[in-house]
């Protein structure tokens, strides 16, 4: 990102014409003009929207908004004492609930999950491959579709392939490895719910870090494999001199922007188990909704939005300030 | 590739001579590539063969459809039926939010990559900035605007909400792109009678094109994806897309109609299949740049 910081910023001497602004300048700003325009909409006006509501009591089908203040935030953050003291005598098995210190650790849980699944298979599949001598072009369009599915077709496979009557996963999963009952569903059970919905969303999300990471591999010149081997590299080394310091910054960056998704999660889960059975698969997203549509609550909904959008933008701080993934790029 | 073993005396990893070393590396390349293969063409597999058999032989886990039961009816759908109309539906809606994002990316991203102007750096971060937002959040305060100014249940509502969405993304990659072209080819041109707009045409968006394909792929997969703007933009349930419509579908009454449910899925899978198998050097040659 360095480099191109150099542009910004005015040129002195360079503007002959008189007017306050110059002509590039006004130029510039109309090719983004209908970018801002469309975020004012669409992002802008919608979020202060939700801060303003967050700040009112609202049941959802009435119009009348009370002004409570922090007062919802209040509900929100406030349960943290209660929550400290489930977790000391109860251990995780307080999680069960459905407040909302418990739904942000599951969602932790959750991101974290997901986030290390789809980078490690991601990886794999991407140095597979970027390597792999035949069939190379069917198997990436096949790993492609996967990311390129919709989700409400994952979402479908899974329930009908989890199916207790015609499901092939249940069959595999009861009788062949039985690891659950034969009438049971196996996302209806409050331990396997939250593994599974990990699994099912990195089937389709892990090839985001795929193709990342393999249109950085195949820009890697061939000759300093060569090199390298003509040096008495062996494979690992060559990984881990040649391969790695190329793909790191795009790395990191991808598991920047999956945690981020992965943490806003809504409509896999949702389709998935309506955050049941329970709470089990509530996180954040599934939890703000279900304030604002099952509990009928907007307005601490609305808060519970917020704090959310404040606990990201803090964590992509802090990982920019960590990490600079903007940076490591810039090779 | 876990362990970085003593490389003075033993070159090979794990200790073993190059060529076992290399015999090994070829095994577990092929043995992975068929495990992904196996692993996301199964459920696919399943998919297609269980909306081929009636609804008696899907009752027993089998592996292919016998000729008894074999059965094209559940392709039906398409015909009449409102998933057609959903599918349809999702139709419009991913091309016209691939052509809008195409079109306001590009420009936007030329623009940041060739023009002078103050805070533009800013700009272009503060953009990512959307997508720490929960599409859950900004889904119901719009539902109000759109009710408002009348887009609600449209499919220009959508497209709308879809493009600003898949934007942000698509506005770095052509920023990143373009900055990759050279300048003088440009410069050139100009000095040769074109206008910035003739460059812009000629030169720029041909160069561009794989980052085209890969915002077009991207927007692609947003629209063609997308559950809760749908869900909530479109109540009615004739201008729904697929998505929440297949979801309603499946939730209301017992007895979910699981093979035209499993046929339509099918055909969604269809257009990503083609794209990812012809446009794959395209998407990754779209990523192919040095900071994004």
């Amino acid at each position: 990102m360095a480099s191109e910081t150099l542009e910004g910023g005015e040129t002195p001497g360079l503007s002959l014409d008189r007017l306050p602004v110059s002509s590039e300048t006004l130029l510039g700003i109309a090719t983004i003009l209908p970018v801002i325009l469309l975020y004012l909409v669409i992002s802008i006006i919608p979020v202060g929207f939700a801060v303003w509501a967050s700040f009112h009591e609202i049941p959802l089908l009435n119009p009348q908004w009370t002004w409570v203040g922090l007062g919802n935030y209040a509900e929100v953050l406030g349960s943290l004492p209660a929550f400290v003291d489930a977790l000391s005598t109860e251990g995780l098995s307080a999680l069960s609930q459905g407040g909302f210190w418990e739904s942000l650790v599951r969602g932790v849980l959750f991101m974290v999950g997901s986030t290390l699944v789809q980078l490690v298979v991601g990886l794999w599949m991407a140095l597979t491959l970027n390597r792999i001598a035949h069939g190379q072009r069917i198997i990436t369009a096949v790993v492609f579709t996967s990311y390129l599915i919709p989700t409400i077709v994952v979402t479908l496979l899974a329930l009908f392939m989890f199916d207790t009557f015609y499901g092939v996963f249940h069959v595999i999963g009861s009788e062949w490895l039985s690891i659950w009952g034969p009438n049971d569903f196996a996302l209806g059970q409050k331990d396997l719910a939250m593994p599974l919905v990990v699994l099912i969303g990195s089937w389709k999300f892990s090839v985001f870090i795929t193709i990342f990471t393999l249109a950085q591999l195949r820009s890697i010149p061939e000759r300093f494999y060569e090199a390298a081997k003509v040096c008495g590299a062996n494979k690992w080394e060559m990984f881990r001199d040649v391969t790695l310091p190329r793909i790191q910054g795009v790395i990191l960056v991808a598991v920047l922007l999956r945690s981020i998704f992965m943490f806003n999660k809504f409509d896999l889960i949702w389709t998935l188990t309506q955050g049941g059975p329970g709470y089990a698969t509530t996180t954040l997203p599934v939890l703000a909704y279900r304030e604002a549509f099952e509990a009928s609550n907007y307005g601490v909904s609305n808060a519970m939005a917020v704090v959310m959008f404040l606990f990201l933008a803090l964590g992509g701080i802090t990982y920019f300030k960590m990490f600079n993934p903007g940076d490591e790029v810039e090779t | 590739m876990s362990t970085d073993t003593d490389h003075d005396d033993i070159r090979g990893v794990f200790g073993v001579d190059f060529r076992t070393a290399d015999r090994l590396y070829q095994g577990t390349l092929v043995a992975s590539a068929a495990m992904f293969f196996v692993l996301i063409m199964f459920p696919i597999y399943w998919m297609l063969q269980s909306s081929l058999k009636t609804r008696e032989a899907r009752r027993a886990v089998s592996w292919v459809p016998s000729a008894e039961t074999f059965t094209l009816e559940h392709y039906d759908v398409l015909l009449g039926t409102d998933v057609g109309l959903y599918l349809f539906n999702s139709a419009v809606v991913t091309l016209g939010t691939i052509i809008c994002v195409v079109a306001v990316s590009l420009v936007a991203g030329y623009g940041l990559a060739r023009l002078n102007f103050g805070h533009k750096e800013n700009f272009a971060r503060f953009l990512l900035f959307g997508y720490m937002f929960s599409p859950i959040v900004l889904g119901l305060p719009l539902y109000l605007i759109w009710k408002e100014i009348g887009l609600l249940n449209t499919r220009v509502g959508l497209i709308i909400a879809l493009t600003a969405i898949s934007m942000p993304f698509s506005v770095w990659l052509m920023w990143k792109y373009i900055q990759t072209i050279p300048e003088a080819m440009e410069e050139s041109a100009w000095v040769a009678g074109a206008s910035r707009w003739e460059s812009f045409r000629d030169i720029i968006v041909p160069q561009t094109q794989p980052a085209i394909i890969a915002a077009a792929l991207f927007a692609f997969a947003l629209a063609w994806n997308d559950f809760t703007f749908a869900q909530i933009l479109l109540p009615r349930n004739e201008a729904t897309t697929f998505a929440p419509g297949i979801f309603r579908l499946i939730n209301q009454g017992y007895g979910a109609p699981w093979g035209d449910a499993l046929a339509a899925s099918m055909l969604t899978t269809v257009p990503p299949l083609l794209f990812a198998y012809f446009l794959q050097s395209y998407l990754l040659k779209g990523f192919q740049i040095r900071s994004l």
